[in-house]
């Protein structure tokens, strides 16, 4: 009876371990990220992205401030139309950061970090300002120019997948140099 | 057979990982590396570096969020 049990027990699946604890293959991953992906384009007629609509952000933020941005020829009336709930990529972009909430949440290992030391304030700083702004020269980031171009057979997902090695390059030499 | 803890909580990729290669590196045979670590990427990539480069490996959830990777160098 009680053998019995601890093989019951033994043979049980923990669920929440397989789905949420331990870290998902790249293979599943990449399942996922397909299916999502291809889903959003049947639904939305439009392929996946993120940095694309920063700019936007970026010229409604400098609305608020009190910039009159919209009359720049960058956006030329767009600011005005925009409306962050029409607008999908925005809609994409809250999600990316409350699936990341949810998943720490959910494998109950969220954590606020503590800032180590000045340097790394100064790296995380200029880390986003060199990605944004190579985002926008590049027209895209690692999903709309790498993963959503590939996935379209566009060659020019191909040039962006050399060019972001030789990025990851330099930004880790520099990273090793100055920030460690 | 000296035992090293290497602070690496509040640090993202790859820095962990950097950290630890130059550590053990300093180290002898049958040495302890423990890495304290609060970023999940570095759950993966210290011990995948470490297995391949055929060192005994073990993870310790500690907290929420925050594990220590023990690295015995062989």
């Amino acid at each position: 009876m009680s053998e019995e049990k601890i093989n019951a027990n033994k043979q049980k699946v923990d669920y929440w371990k397989i789905l949420f604890k331990n870290e998902w293959s790249y293979v599943t991953g990449a399942v996922v990220i397909v299916v999502l992906a291809t889903a959003l384009v049947i639904v939305t007629g439009k392929s996946w992205g993120v940095t694309g609509i920063l700019h936007l952000w970026g010229g409604k933020f400098l609305e608020l401030i009190g910039v009159n941005a919209d009359t720049w020829s960058i956006y030329n009336g767009a600011l005005g139309k925009f409306n962050f709930w029409n607008s999908i990529p925005s809609i994409t972009n809250v999600g990316i950061v409350l699936g990341a909430l949810l998943s720490a949440l959910l494998a109950a290992s969220f954590k606020i970090k503590k800032i180590k030391s000045y340097k790394q304030v100064i790296a995380a700083i200029l880390g986003g300002i060199l990605m944004g702004v190579g985002a926008r020269m590049a027209m895209g980031c690692n999903i709309g120019a790498l993963f959503s171009g590939l996935s379209a057979f566009s060659l020019h997902g191909w040039v962006f997948f050399l060019f972001i090695f030789i990025g990851a390059m330099v930004g880790s030499s520099m990273l090793k140099k100055w920030f460690m | 057979m000296a035992e090293k803890t290497l602070d690496c909580l509040g640090e993202a990729c790859p820095v962990p990982l950097v950290k630890a290669q130059k550590e053990l590196e300093k180290m002898q045979k049958g040495d302890v590396l423990i890495v304290n670590i609060d970023h999940s990427c570095a759950m993966k990539n210290i011990p995948d570096w470490a297995r391949e480069a055929g060192h005994n490996v073990e993870i310790d959830e500690v907290g929420e969020g925050e594990w220590d990777i023990v690295i015995e160098k062989c």
